[in-house]
């Protein structure tokens, strides 16, 4: 704790900062930009793709700070986030507040100075979608909050194929669309079974608002656009078998889990044992998936 | 944050502060340093220097 018996702030250590950034999302942030940097047709220096990669992670980052800087009230209320810097106590809000502003903003200018305008806009619109859009008006309003946003989080292998070839094609829109239609079953399965958490954080996830089995319905109606768009890039040609099979297997697996999910009528967290497989599996799907699509595609080409 | 004046730390206080001013002065050291040989790697890659 920095607050002693006395009302002083004493300065953050810099493994706070480091947690403001979120270094879990930041790796999968990470991970998908890579996929798409590495899928993209044409060549990139490998120090001005390292420099993508790096200006995409402090990208995350600083989002994760401005998130955190918005939601210190609401991460003190769950027990999943209460230990995180500011609602412990171990950090200023106004300092959370610089770093990731600063962060924003050194992420976007070296984008663009080093790699080129149009990564550099969409980082910097990605940002404002998650610190502002989703953060501050979509989340605490409506349980539509991370269909609409998981938006920001499908803009990173946009960014890295971006990186590469100076332009968005058709196939970064189908990558950005497989992470936008992914994020609802892979956020509603945590909701599902932290419903008491959110609840008493005020989120109106889907969960509390509508119910567990509209929600459970909406987790398993997602899957099947999500898995005929994740089948879609070796239907239209753009990838090999080993993707094509990768994807179809993923995918029947994804949708196998989501069934299961789907006729659980559970109303207690501890007999939820499908939704939680089903959100460990779908990170474990994002991850398969890109490395497998990347790695075809680099085959190919 | 308004900064607390020196004298308002305790002894204890002030050595935790050392310590995570110490802490955060080598972090950023290492940020600087790695960001000074990025940008000269950078400026290569764009003047192309090594064709």
């Amino acid at each position: 704790m920095t607050t002693a018996t006395r009302d002083i702030i004493l300065p953050a250590e810099w493994r706070d900062f480091w947690a403001l950034t979120k270094p879990r999302v930041m790796s999968l942030v990470v991970f998908t930009a890579l996929c798409g940097l590495l899928a993209a047709p044409g060549n990139i220096h490998p120090v001005i793709g390292f420099t993508a990669i790096l200006c995409l992670a402090l990208g995350a980052g600083a989002c994760g700070a401005l998130n955190q800087y918005f939601e210190a009230d609401i991460d003190a209320k769950m027990a999943r986030t209460a230990g995180r810097p500011l609602p412990a106590g171990r950090m200023d809000r106004v300092a959370a507040l610089n770093f990731g502003i600063g962060l924003a903003a050194f992420s976007v200018g070296i984008m663009g100075v080093a790699v080129n305008w149009l990564c550099a806009g969409l980082l910097a619109f990605s940002i404002f979608f998650y610190a502002i859009v989703y953060t501050i008006w979509l989340k605490p309003n409506t349980p539509q909050n991370i269909v609409i946003g998981g938006a920001a989080g499908a803009f990173p292998p946009v960014i890295g194929w971006a990186a590469v070839t100076g332009d968005v094609t058709l196939m970064p829109v189908l990558l950005f669309a497989i992470i936008f239609l992914w994020t609802p079953p892979h956020f509603w399965s945590l909701a599902l079974f932290m419903k008491t958490d959110y609840g008493a954080a005020g989120i109106p996830m889907l969960p509390n608002v509508k119910g567990q089995r509209i929600t459970r319905n909406q987790i398993f109606g997602y899957s099947f656009p999500m898995a005929a768009t994740a089948i879609l890039p070796f239907a239209l040609a753009e990838t090999g078998w080993v993707y094509g099979a990768a994807a179809i297997v993923l995918n029947l697996l994804f949708l196998a889990l989501a069934y299961r999910v789907w006729k659980n009528e559970a109303t207690d967290a501890a007999a939820m044992k499908p939704e939680k497989q089903l959100f460990a599996f779908s990170i474990l799907y994002l991850f398969l998936l890109f490395a497998i699509f990347a790695f075809d595609r680099m085959l190919i080409l | 944050m308004t900064p607390n004046e020196p004298s308002a730390y305790t002894a204890e206080e002030t050595a935790i502060i050392r310590k995570r001013q110490a802490g955060r002065s080598r972090v950023m050291g290492v940020a600087l340093v790695g960001l000074c040989i990025l940008f000269f790697l950078i400026t290569v890659v764009k003047v192309g220097v090594w064709g």
